[in-house]
């Protein structure tokens, strides 16, 4: 049995977002491990003989839905012929627990080289999470990881710690949800906790703009380098000149494709999409500088205006837009403002007085300076702290799990092992406040 | 959520005699180097103002009690106990996160705060500003 009282707690904080598993010691200032949450596999044969498990045999893997899963570094991203790829979060929260394991094991057991049965872990959970879902995480962390103790903390409130506030307006910017959550003295305020998947909308916009042709240009074909042979160099704006490996292009799933696909557009987005910081204005948008960009195929162009237009979906849907799709994501400033409305008058000036922007879809350049344009105009007091530094940005949950984790003080608050034994999933729920 | 870190019975003694006898105009409270404890790192009864700003740290965390003493408009004096969470953004991560998630421990003790001030730079603890939340309530 692990001695958790002293300082010296070792113990491990979990942070599963969308786009990556983040893992590493409590304390540290980095994760140790990121892998993808989007894993490969190869689909379990439909054989009769296999899906009949033997259960007199103990040491054969238990069959699941995958004959064989890729994860990690050298996991999706490592073309394989028929490999399909899927992510087991569904709008931040976790739908498919099977892959999650798996990929919790990956993370703590392949690639930090540790012994989960050894060290009480932390985990994260979105402030949406269901209760069923983290007596589930507990489950698996006392069943199949054996963990001497376990804790399920929520990372609004722990990127709000992490700015050292204990009330705070946290808005969360992630690859599939936007949040905007209330943190009043350390916890949420449910009645003004509101999500959308706005970063979904603002991909879906970036990959039509890119794919679809228009006057300038003929649609960009967004094919990934590993389904590229050879390529020569081009003119800019001239049709790609390349060769397709044709001995992948037929193994290759369209869940892999789309996702590789999707990956090409994140990265141009990164490299090339801005946001106006003053709101949109043509003039603006035409005086800034257009930026270069090449693809895998070696096609590559300025992109000038349209670089912003993409930005602009964070803050702002024309009315055509809004009228033509009931269900669309709200963007940031009606976020803001439907969470502000569930609060109590009093409290909405200590929040805008304190807004913490965090995670790594709020790294979009000039998101933090139209944000703060965009809230000077109805209140009079606002600040933003946003780490300039894109770690703390992106980790940010992570890291406050690593700061609490590492208290010598937190210990009290751990549900231990022998305490899951005797109280059940009850416990979860009464501790994890 | 709470850190679980403990108040030391002295930060209450301190506060009851500021409270109740005036015994000082102000006290500053951290947390030990081990991070296992609430305690008094100082307290004074400077009347002014500055001195007390001078005794926030510009790169680490405090918790303070101010016992404001202002003129309300054809009201008479007033007094009120104003608590402040002085979180700098140049203080570390580790700091912040430790001081923002133990503050309840410390402000729960406290009875008889009038205003809760939470102050990341100078502007938001100036005097004028603290006056403002706190005549608003008086």
């Amino acid at each position: 049995m692990v001695n958790y009282g002293g300082d010296e707690v070792s113990a491990l904080v979990i942070d599963i977002g969308t786009s990556s598993v983040r893992a590493g010691y409590a304390g540290d200032d980095t994760p140790k491990a990121v892998i993808p949450t989007t894993f490969g596999y190869h689909k379990a044969p439909l054989d009769p003989d296999s899906a009949m498990p033997d259960v007199a045999d103990p040491t054969q893997p238990r069959p699941g839905k995958f004959a064989k899963m890729y994860m990690g570094q050298y996991g999706p991203s490592v073309w394989r012929d028929g490999m399909e790829v899927s992510n087991p979060l569904n709008e931040g929260l976790i739908h498919d627990f099977e892959p999650v394991s798996a990929l919790m094991r990956h993370a703590i057991v392949d690639v930090m080289r540790c012994n989960p049965s050894e060290h009480p872990i932390l985990v994260t959970e979105p402030a949406w999470n269901t209760p069923a879902n983290r007596e589930r995480m507990a489950e698996i962390m006392f069943e199949e990881f054996q963990v001497p103790a376990f804790y399920i903390a929520n990372t609004g409130v722990l990127n709000a710690f992490a700015a050292g506030k204990g009330s705070a307006l946290v808005i969360d910017v992630g690859q599939t949800m936007a949040s905007v959550t209330p943190i009043v003295d350390g916890f949420v305020l449910r009645k003004g906790l509101v999500y959308s998947t706005l970063p979904k909308l603002v991909h879906a916009h970036a990959h039509h703009m890119l794919a679809a042709p228009n006057p300038q240009r003929r649609g960009i074909d967004l094919y990934p380098h590993q389904l590229i042979s050879n390529k020569m160099p081009v003119e800019m704006g001239a049709p790609p000149r390349f060769t397709l490996r044709e001995d992948r292009v037929k193994g290759t799933t369209a869940s892999w494709r789309a996702w590789y696909e999707a990956r090409e557009v994140d990265e141009w987005i990164q490299s090339v999409a801005g946001v106006l910081e003053q709101g949109w204005n043509d003039q603006v948008a035409a005086s800034r500088p257009p930026r270069q960009y090449e693809f895998p195929t070696g096609y590559n162009s300025w992109f000038a205006q349209e670089r912003f237009l993409v930005g602009e979906q964070l803050f702002h849907h024309s009315s055509q837009m809004l009228a033509s799709n009931p269900t669309l994501p709200k963007h940031i400033p009606a976020l803001i403002t439907e969470s502000l409305r569930a609060c109590d008058p009093e409290l909405r000036q200590v929040l805008v007085g304190n807004v913490v922007l965090t995670g790594g879809g709020s790294l979009f350049a000039g998101f933090g300076d139209r944000l703060s344009a965009e809230l000077a105009r109805s209140f009079p007091h606002v600040k933003i702290h946003s780490p300039g530094n894109p770690v703390e940005r992106r980790y940010g949950g992570w890291l406050g799990g690593s700061v609490l984790g590492s208290l010598g003080t937190f210990h009290q608050l751990w549900i231990s092992k022998e305490e899951w034994m005797e109280h059940g999933k009850m416990i979860v729920g009464q501790r994890c406040k | 959520m709470s850190s679980g870190v403990a108040v030391n019975p002295e930060c209450l003694d301190q506060y009851n005699a500021l409270k109740l006898k005036k015994a000082s105009k102000y006290i500053i409270f951290k947390i030990n180097d081990d991070n296992t404890e609430i305690v008094v790192e100082k307290k004074s009864d400077s009347q002014n103002y500055e001195d007390f700003l001078n005794d926030l740290p510009e790169t680490a965390c405090r918790w303070a009690v101010y016992d404001l003493e202002f003129e309300k408009e054809g009201a008479g004096k007033r007094n009120k106990i104003c608590f402040f969470s002085w979180s700098p953004d140049d203080a570390k991560i580790k700091a912040k996160m430790v001081f923002a998630s133990s503050k309840d421990a410390l402000r729960r003790s406290l009875v008889g705060i009038a205003t809760e001030i939470q102050g990341t730079d100078s502007s938001e603890v100036a005097y004028e500003v603290v006056l403002d939340k706190a005549s608003r309530g008086a």
